[in-house]
């Protein structure tokens, strides 16, 4: 491949060495070169927020970030979400206990998206969670149940 | 998407040095340049990342003013306590702007350069013709759908509607726009379409926005951004208003009054006309809902989007009213 | 592969049998991002395709200038309508011959804006899409249609078999003392499934194998069979998740097509993900409609007549039919009723099916009508419902299997409060919102075919359920290994579910909201079929310990054996197993009916709908129903309308897992909500396109649009309806959610918007 560049991410806790195209976003990076396929691509262009994950430890999104543009800061994914014994984050767990979800499509970016609302603190009432996951779309439908679980995983949390 | 380089910029003068050249575009939150890059539309031959530059993302405000560095982050100023309480308007037109997710990503001086929505501007396979993207190809987005196009300062070349909302809010208290030493006031940054709807910034090739300064104001102190769209978030504006009110010591006549409006003109609307209307006068809500009218003088609609005439100074009474305690 | 056991079990016991509230047991994979969907597969020399739509309307590919792009890094193989493989034409979903002549993949020929055209095939995927850009079409153009609007689109074509009609439809409205003639309209709506369709195809000689999101594999592998020329069997199609499809993913596609042909071509695996806003093309969602309804009644609200005349847009290429009839002629006891049903061709992708197709804007009519005539009249529009309401199917006369339609509209209004409402429209406000309440009902078919499924007891006392059918949120998995539980008496947790794969035993589509019933059916048939074995061999084995009791039955429970009366020491099935040295039981069974068990009867049973039984066969007529109550918040400003607070009450027979069944309910709804105040797919009349094509411009609900939503379950068990008791569930709750909000929006203002969707523009 003509023009790639080698980059060095940290992800959940692990450095990753790949060589792609400058061009290469974080999400496809993670999906086509790294096998991390929890983060999804629902529309490619910042309107979904479907490929939702933490950089630094805050949300955005990995199909308007490139890969190279990150390299140097903490990445993290659905997949390094939970400690690595195999449990569940509580957010996690509240997704599972209230049916937040049902193709499960959407549900990794509204994850990673739950756990940072509840950490920026926006979560003081239902409207406010509601506003504040606007950025993530649910097809399905299950938003009445994502209030349910960020609230229950928010109050737990504090 | 063409391929390009990949360049990270390790000072600011390297920055500039590297977005002089021809073809180099500059990338800060990246949700402007990348999708515009998907789209066809932005072709760089060398990405500038000036993401990892120290020292451009302060959020600094004292009595007179609020400085904002270019790199603050659309999340940082919504959120900062001091902005909240001396400028409500702009923190809540970022809260309403985009997603959290874009917001903690998207940079105030990017924020400044984004471009329009319209869906003409946006789809250059299938439109080949746009004044901005081609000068001088014409505007697809005439004798097509408008629903979302602009009413105000528009042009025979383009119609294409600004979308932001924080510049809204901006335009309305007079903040400045640095460009190192340069300084522009934001109401110019912004260009009106008119023959070149290619060049919508006051901005040389070369320069990069370093920070963003408001002037504190009485007004700005008590102001409030109201935004008015289908969806309830996640959408740009159908009409939007920043207003600003400042009352004498009587509680009801104007002293001073900022408005401004979004989602309804080609760059961030002053409104100026129902600002003079307004000063000196009693608040007193009939008189808001006439003088609001005023704004809409010299409107051209395209059918679709006739509608925003309508709306556009409603949404200026209600924000009017409510900042005088009458709504 | 993709075995799915339960994890844990929530709330009591119970929960694990059918009927109680287990949580989906593919929920671990799915919150943890182990969950692979169908294009995450991973495989050695994959391939990138991505293919170049046309830019016109109509037309005829000229040329297509590809140097650039075949000169372009990485890039392996570029797909034209001049050197596209021509495949045969496949048998249609319906069970019909396919069109004459070849499928042509990429045509030459183009019919509407956004159809595939080229193909670029590169080593990555920034490859592939750079090349695309630089891909050059020359067209020859010719007029097109653009919509329903256009003066070209004309009358269309009328589709006699959607007739319905008794009494005297016209002489009884035009004596009605009380008339009421209205046009109806819902614009184009896209299925907007959050993962994209894509597929991976892979060759190894003649045999393909796919890995595509799919509702129905058996059925779309049979395409693939049919347009390659290859046995049914050398296909294998792979669709362990599906990231929602909502009717869009349940057939074979152009660049399913493309992808495998370039796999074949190349010798390599090739994945084509279709862009964002290629899917609004490269499917159809539900087509545009038009219908006028005039409503006669008496001046105390019996309704005399009713008369509609509905139209849909379709393709150039095929006559799809949403039926506006569906509702109209079921919902309310009339003596007169006529209804007809054109279709209009015009340049656009062939429609589809959205989630409940033809009940959908069918209701939005009716239940938008029957609202204006109870303000015509003066009439509680709850009330007047009640007064039409149908005993038996006014259409078949024939008797309900069950109908809990009063009880949905009592529950309902119970809850919501809807006695406190007064009746005058613009009489409820909060300062600048204007508040208003309104009612609609909606109803959906149950439709039924037979199903297949491998039940098989393990050595270690586990058990395994396996079938072709999918789960793409409804819950399949859970609700399978619930009915394998509670008939072989093994904790749910002990049960692993296999779906998804067409190597498995068959099942038919994922669609009309059939699947839960058919294929619970078909577990619990072969589950009992494997229980019996397993008592078979308990009390008759040679080395059983209970051989020598000369009982005639034993009990199975918590994957135990136990003898009627403790006669002799329990024994946990996986020690029996090994004590007489079985590794497994498995029973393969079918719900087909004798006849039809033949090898052509069985594989168009679960390849085509043709075996697909009609609501009214068999002497009942077979429906779910649903009542929903909506209070709307409109800024009389600004025109916003916000529904604020929503009752709904569902009859959907037997729940197999009321916590399911809930989250399916308040999906429907919350696209109800979404297609009354903000879809509609927009195209440009000069040439065809769709011009919101993306998440940014097509809105859909996002959280923030969404309140509280009550969901109240009054159905009963209904076994004309299915085995197991349960009737439709999916399709149900979307149903009559528009007309309620176009109804309470009235309330509010004294508008009648009668287009969806109801936004700001359209009240101030």
């Amino acid at each position: 491949m003509t023009g790639t560049i080698n980059l060095k991410l940290d992800i959940n806790g692990r450095s990753r060495e790949l060589a792609v195209e400058p061009r290469v976003t974080l999400l496809d990076a993670l999906r086509e070169h790294l096998d991390l396929t929890g983060t999804k691509k629902g529309c490619d262009q910042g309107q979904c927020g479907a490929c939702t994950v933490h950089v630094d430890g805050k949300r955005v999104l990995a199909c308007l970030t490139l890969a190279a543009q990150v390299e140097g800061r903490a990445i993290t994914t659905i997949e390094g979400l939970a400690d690595g014994d195999g449990g569940l984050h509580p957010v996690q767990s509240a997704f599972l206990e209230h049916d937040a979800f049902q193709c499960g499509y959407c549900t990794p970016g509204q994850i990673m998206s739950a756990v940072a609302c509840i950490r920026e603190g926006h979560t003081k009432s239902d409207n406010e969670i509601r506003e504040y996951m606007s950025g993530n779309l649910c097809r399905c439908g299950a938003y009445s149940h994502i209030v349910a679980a960020v609230r229950e995983a928010a109050e737990a949390a504090s | 998407m063409k391929n390009f380089s990949y360049l990270r910029a390790h000072s600011a003068d390297e920055a500039r040095k590297a977005a002089a050249l021809a073809g180099n575009m500059v990338l800060a939150g990246g949700t402007t340049l990348l999708d515009l890059a998907k789209c066809g539309i932005a072709e760089p031959d060398t990405v500038v990342d000036i993401t990892h530059l120290a020292g451009l993302d302060g959020i600094e405000v004292d009595e007179t003013q609020a400085s904002i560095g270019a790199l603050a982050r659309m999340s940082a100023v919504a959120d900062h306590p001091a902005i909240q309480k001396a400028f409500p308007a702009v923190a809540e037109s970022l809260a309403l702007a985009a997603s959290a997710q874009i917001r903690n990503m998207a940079t105030i001086g990017g924020n400044l350069l984004q471009r329009t929505r319209c869906s003409y501007f946006r789809d250059a396979a299938v439109f080949p013709a746009c004044n901005k993207r081609h000068p001088g190809s014409g505007c697809s987005a005439l004798g097509g759908v408008t629903r979302n196009h602009a009413v105000l300062g528009t042009s025979d070349a383009c119609i294409a509607g600004y979308p932001g909302d924080l510049a809204v809010a901006l335009v309305a208290f007079d903040a400045i726009v640095h460009l190192g030493e340069r300084q522009v006031a934001v109401d110019d940054f912004f260009q009106l379409p008119g023959n070149t709807p290619d060049r919508e910034h006051a901005f040389e090739r070369g320069e990069i926005i370093t920070a963003v300064t408001i002037p504190a104001s009485a007004a700005a102190r008590r102001s409030t951004y109201i935004k008015v769209r289908d969806r309830q978030s996640y959408e740009f504006a159908a009409a939007s208003a920043a207003v600003g009110l400042e009352l004498e010591a009587d509680g009801t006549t104007v002293r001073d009054i900022r408005i401004a409006l979004g989602g309804v003109a080609t760059k961030p609307w002053r409104a100026r006309t129902v600002e003079a209307a307004l000063i000196g006068k009693v608040l007193e809500p009939e008189l808001v809902r006439k003088a609001s009218l005023l704004v809409m003088e010299g409107a051209i609609d395209h059918g679709a989007n006739h509608y925003k005439i309508d709306l556009a100074p409603r949404v200026i009474t209600r924000a009017v009213l409510k900042m005088g305690g009458l709504a | 592969m993709t075995f799915v056991t339960p994890k844990s079990k929530h709330g009591d016991a119970s929960d694990g049998n059918l009927g109680g509230r287990l949580s989906r047991i593919d929920g671990p994979e799915k919150i943890t991002g182990r969950a692979t969907y169908a294009i995450e597969h991973q495989i050695e020399g994959l391939v990138y395709a991505v293919t170049v739509q046309s830019t016109i309307a109509a037309g005829t590919v000229k040329s297509v200038d590809s140097k650039a792009a075949e000169a372009s890094p990485g890039v392996l193989l570029v797909l034209t309508p001049d050197n596209i493989t021509h495949l045969k034409s496949a048998t249609t979903w319906a069970g019909t011959p396919g069109p004459e002549g070849p499928f042509l993949a990429l045509p030459k020929t183009v019919r509407f804006n956004g159809q595939h055209v080229v193909a670029v095939v590169a080593e990555t995927l920034e490859q592939a899409t750079a090349a695309a850009a630089l891909i050059k079409v020359s067209y020859e153009e010719t007029e097109h249609v653009y919509g329903l609007e256009d003066p070209k689109a004309g009358e269309g074509v009328p589709i006699d078999p959607m007739t319905k009609s008794w009494g005297d439809a016209e002489t009884a409205f035009a004596e009605a003392p009380v008339r009421i003639e209205q046009e109806y309209k819902t614009p184009r709506e896209y299925n907007v499934a959050i993962e994209p369709h894509g597929i991976i195809a892979q060759w190894e000689g003649d045999k393909l194998t796919l890995w595509e999101p799919s509702q129905w594999v058996d059925g779309m592998a049979r395409s693939y069979a049919e347009w390659f020329g290859i046995p049914f069997e050398n296909v294998r199609m792979i669709s362990p998740y599906i990231g929602g499809g909502f009717g869009s993913k349940a057939l074979s596609l152009p660049h399913g097509a493309v992808a495998a042909i370039a796999a074949r071509m190349l010798g390599k695996p090739v994945k084509l993900a279709v862009t964002r806003p290629q899917t609004f093309t490269a499917y159809g969602g539900r087509p545009a409609t038009r219908q006028t309804l005039a409503l006669g009644a008496t001046k105390e609200g019996k309704l005399l007549s009713i008369i509609q005349h509905g139209v849909n847009e379709t393709s150039k290429l095929g006559m799809a039919v949403e039926p506006l009839g569906s509702v109209t002629a079921i919902m309310y006891a009339v003596p007169n009723f006529s209804s007809r049903q054109n279709v209009i061709p015009l340049n656009t992708v062939t429609p589809g099916a959205l989630r409940a197709p033809g009940e959908n804007p069918s209701a939005f009519g009716i239940e938008s009508a029957i609202d204006e005539l109870a303000y015509e009249i003066g009439m509680d529009p709850l009330e007047i419902r009640l007064l039409n309401y149908a005993e038996e199917d006014p259409h078949a006369k024939i008797p309900w299997s069950t109908r809990q339609l009063r009880e949905a509209f009592a529950e309902g209004a119970k809850a919501f409060g809807w006695s406190k409402r007064t009746p005058a429209p613009r009489s409820m406000r909060d300062g600048n919102q204007l508040i208003g309440w309104g009612v609609a009902a909606g109803t959906y078919p149950v439709r039924r075919t037979p199903g297949e499924a491998l039940v098989r007891i393990l050595a270690d006392g586990t058990a395994e359920v396996a079938s072709s059918s999918i789960d793409m949120g409804q819950g399949t998995y859970t609700i399978l290994a619930q009915t394998a539980a509670e008939v072989l008496g093994i904790p749910v947790d002990r049960i692993r579910v296999k779906l998804g794969d067409s190597a498995l035993p068959r099942a038919p589509v994922a669609g009309g909201s059939q699947l839960a019933n058919l294929m619970t059916g078909a577990v619990h048939k072969a589950a009992l079929a494997a229980r019996e074995e397993l008592i078979g061999l308990a009390l008759n084995h040679p080395n059983s310990p209970f051989l020598d009791l000369q009982l005639n039955t034993l009990t199975i429970a918590d994957g135990t054996i136990s003898t009627p009366r403790g006669e002799r020491a329990d024994i946990s099935i996986a020690d029996f197993m090994q004590h007489i040295g079985q590794e497994k039981i498995e029973t393969l069974r079918d719900t087909l009916p004798e006849e039809k068990k033949n090898t052509v009867d069985r594989y168009n049973n679960f390849t085509t709908m043709m075996a697909m039984k009609s609501p009214t066969e068999g002497g009942y007529s077979l429906h779910s129903w649903c009542a929903h109550f909506v209070e709307v918040r409109v800024d009389e400003d600004f025109g916003t309308v916000r529904v604020s607070r929503m009752v709904s009450a569902l009859d959907s027979g037997r729940l197999y897992n009321p916590k399911l069944a809930e989250s399916q309910w308040r999906g429907g709804i919350i696209m109800g909500i979404g297609q009354a105040l903000l879809e509609e797919g927009i195209i440009d009349p000069r040439n065809a396109r769709v011009i919101n094509n993306n998440l940014g411009d097509y809105l859909v609900a996002t959280n923030a649009d969404i309140p509280d939503l009550q969901v109240i379950s009054v159905g009963i068990p209904d076994h004309h309806a299915s085995v197991l008791g349960g009737k439709a569930v999916g399709e149900l709750p979307i149903v009559g959610v528009a007309p309620a909000i176009a109804n309470a929006v009235f309330h509010a203002t004294g508008k009648r918007i009668r287009d969806l969707p109801i936004t700001l523009d359209k009240i101030l």
